[in-house]
């Protein structure tokens, strides 16, 4: 069970009208925030009556905004308007007890709206890995589907797209030639350890079930070239584990393809 | 004047065991579990860095090719997650805290190289 | 009529456990006005959310305040976990309840110890403190910490108690409520200190009201602002819950529901540690926050309604996290209160709204 919250949108003239409205309904002022965005300052402020926490949001408040002061009906919201002017540049009107800028005594005016520059570019890697990341799942998604429904009888082969499996030993020694060898000859023992297992694997299915289709002989490697790249950088027990997964993954994939192909028949 | 509430209490403590220990003579037995000082076991690190990853205070540091593991305890704060991270587990965390020293200094470990069992 | 004189207090006083300045404006030994002044911790622990992602800003969070430590890391991980829509069993939630119940008792058995001290009587404060040790060897054996627990995570806790800790668990509180009994006779029966509560720093409920004062500050003047009845995660559970509430509003009445809550806390527990049931102590929890993402939530500390904002952008950073803690909205009726005082009271004052600096500022 958790305490009901609900978010309102309202606007900076709306702000002195909303106060009056919650004074008189009998609303409890809770808090007032600031969210440092880069389309300007969102500012929350939060009332709570009965058990439900209400928050109305005014959005993108610019620098050149004037946002009129909530103390002459909830006077302890100016510990919190001073804050916000003191931290966020946010230009409070009226406010019953000002401070004029000196409510903390900062080195920087405005601390939360300067981001360093190290931080804005980890927050952009991080927003195009997620991006990317996004694009191929929908893309390995979408492929999986097309195929199925295009094929309904087929044996469960390789995408032709490329996006998640690939017939890609060739590749795979290409790259293994710029790594270090000791790194190399682990990779190698790996995989072809992997190729044994997958090989018994392979014929224990067709033992126990003979009406099957031929699987395919499995690839060295079912891994796209970007994840390659990826595992170049990782340790190698993880990399490991993530071929291994991969594997999986794909005889996961061709188990499902034999079932929906004997169901297609 | 009203009457001395805490005479019973007062009373009591002239005749009582004294709650405090007679320290440094005496000291307390540190309870299992008291998050001292963190312990690697470098027969069993493989200098995955994962722990360096999660520490919040980046005390920890691995170095790959030197084959050390370094952790500044002044920095550390006992938070336990590198213990409960490290893939191997070959952190542990002991009961005694780590002693005040006139200097900071990083206590580095090298990990001896070690065949991988597969 | 008195000439008006400005006497700075603090930010360094012996009575106060954290830097606060106030400009007490005094005309012959009453206090006409207090101007509070704080920003002597600010640590910029908020802003410390763009280069510590959510799994490793729980440790900042809990070293925003020691008193409430276990406060903060519970609201922010249950934030945290509402953000990401993550639902952690109910062993969890039981055994964060009964952490926070013994923080409640070990915050307020320190409050007592220090309310005595600002009334000088100093015996009072020792025997005071003295009790809070056994609670603190509580928390050193369940969670390896004394004041910092470091125990909570974003998907549950890191350690489970077992059945012998639970029963070690009772014992001492059975062994603290014999004691204790004679500590609060000694608080509310004693003649000096009533003499030195009643009557002192009176706020009426209308005033509570408008004032939007949160915690045991406002219970004492019948104003009800305890999260603890909307049913949080494991306080849901409670067969029973009634906050205690007072009616006079002064001082005596707030030292009052203090010293009952502790008893109530220890209730609580116990009622806690016979419902538990067994099962898992946390959920992994994978991925990052969606983008845009928001979730706000209610933990009532033993200072008061602390109020937590959290907001994604799709990384492992948080966008933001913010923290109200019920000292910053008791300000205003500390203010209040001071005004009209003598200057002999303005330590027992200050002290009763249970001020805790460092969480206002972070």
């Amino acid at each position: 069970m958790t305490v009901k919250t609900e978010y309102l949108i309202t606007t900076i003239d709306a702000v002195p009208s909303m106060a009056k409205r919650r004074k008189e309904d009998g609303w409890r002022f809770v808090q007032l925030l600031a969210v440092n965005t880069e389309e300007g300052i969102d500012l929350i402020y939060s009332f709570m009556k009965d058990g439900v926490l209400q928050n109305n949001k005014v959005e993108h408040v610019a620098k050149t905004d004037s946002v009129p002061s909530i103390t002459d009906e909830f006077l302890a919201a100016f510990v919190f308007e001073n804050e916000v002017h003191d931290l966020f540049g946010v230009d409070i009107r009226n406010i019953a007890i000002d401070f004029g800028g000196n409510f903390y005594a900062l080195a920087q005016s405005e601390p939360m709206t300067i981001i360093s520059p190290a931080q804005k570019a980890a927050r952009e890697k991080a927003r195009q890995a997620a991006i990317a990341k996004a694009e191929r799942a929908k893309k390995a998604a979408a492929a999986n589907a097309a195929y199925v429904v295009d094929h309904p009888g087929a044996k469960p082969a390789p995408k032709s797209d490329g996006v998640l499996i690939k017939p890609s030993a060739d590749g795979v020694e290409e790259k293994l030639r710029g790594i270090d060898p000791e790194k190399v000859a682990r990779l190698r023992a790996a995989m072809a350890a992997k190729a044994r297992k997958a090989a018994a694997a392979n014929a224990d299915y067709e033992e126990t079930h003979p009406t099957a289709n031929p699987v395919q002989p499995k690839q060295e490697s079912n891994i796209s070239d970007e994840l390659e790249e990826k595992l170049k950088g990782m340790d190698p027990e993880k990399a490991e584990k993530v071929r291994a997964a991969m594997a999986r993954k794909a005889a996961k994939e061709a188990a499902a393809q034999n079932d929906t192909a004997k169901e297609g028949e | 004047m009203g009457s001395f509430k805490l005479g019973a209490m007062t009373l009591g403590g002239l005749f009582k065991k004294p709650e405090t220990i007679q320290y440094p003579a005496q000291t307390k037995p540190a309870p299992a579990g008291l998050k001292g000082h963190v312990v690697v076991n470098t027969e069993i690190c493989i200098l995955c860095s994962i722990c360096a990853k999660r520490c919040p205070t980046h005390a920890i540091e691995v170095d790959k090719k030197g084959r050390t593991w370094s952790i500044n305890r002044f920095q550390c704060v006992q938070c336990g997650s590198c213990v409960r991270e490290c893939p191997k587990q070959c952190l542990t965390m002991d009961t005694s805290y780590a002693p005040p020293a006139r200097e900071i200094k990083v206590s580095a470990f090298s990990v001896p190289e070690h065949p991988k069992e597969k | 009529m008195g000439k008006a004189t400005v006497i700075p207090f603090g930010p360094q006083h012996p009575v106060l456990p954290e830097p606060l300045h106030l400009d007490l404006v005094v005309e012959d030994e009453k206090v006409i006005e207090a101007i509070p002044q704080i920003g002597f911790v600010h640590r910029g622990l908020e802003k410390l959310v763009e280069t510590r992602d959510y799994n490793q800003f729980i440790y900042v969070a809990e070293r925003i305040c020691g008193i409430c430590a276990f406060g903060h890391s519970m609201g922010y991980a249950e934030t945290v976990e509402r953000l990401m829509g993550v639902e952690i069993p109910k062993r969890a939630e039981y055994l964060r309840v009964i952490w926070h119940e013994l923080s409640r008792i070990h915050s307020h058995i320190l409050w007592m110890g220090l309310a005595a001290d600002a009334f000088g009587f100093e015996s009072l404060f020792m025997h005071c403190w003295r009790l809070r040790e056994r609670v603190l060897d509580i928390f050193e054996k369940t969670t390896g910490g004394r004041v910092i627990f470091s125990v909570v995570k974003v998907g549950g806790v890191v350690r489970d108690i077992d059945e012998a800790q639970f029963a070690e668990i009772k014992r001492v509180l059975e062994g603290i409520k014999h004691d204790y009994n004679q500590l609060c006779k000694a608080f509310l029966k004693d003649t000096s200190v009533k003499n030195r509560t009643v009557g002192v720093g009176y706020i009426s409920e209308e005033e509570a009201r408008a004032l939007s004062m949160v915690g045991p500050f406002a219970r004492a003047s019948n104003v009800n602002n305890d999260s603890r009845c909307l049913g949080n995660g494991g306080y849901a559970d409670l067969a029973d819950f009634q906050p205690i509430m007072d009616t006079q509003g002064d001082c005596y009445a707030r030292v009052k529901v203090r010293a009952l809550e502790v008893l109530q806390s220890m209730d609580i527990i116990t009622e806690m540690i016979d419902k538990i049931p067994d099962g898992d102590i946390a959920v992994p929890v994978k991925g990052s926050p969606v983008d845009g993402a928001e979730a706000s939530n209610v933990v009532e500390q033993p200072r008061g309604e602390c109020y937590y904002y959290a907001r994604g952008n799709g990384t492992k950073y948080l966008e933001r996290m913010r923290m109200r803690t019920p000292t910053s909205q008791n300000l205003a009726g500390m203010t209040k209160a001071l005004a009209g005082c003598d200057l002999a009271d303005v330590n027992m004052i200050v002290l009763t709204i249970d001020p805790c600096i460092s969480c206002t500022e972070r």
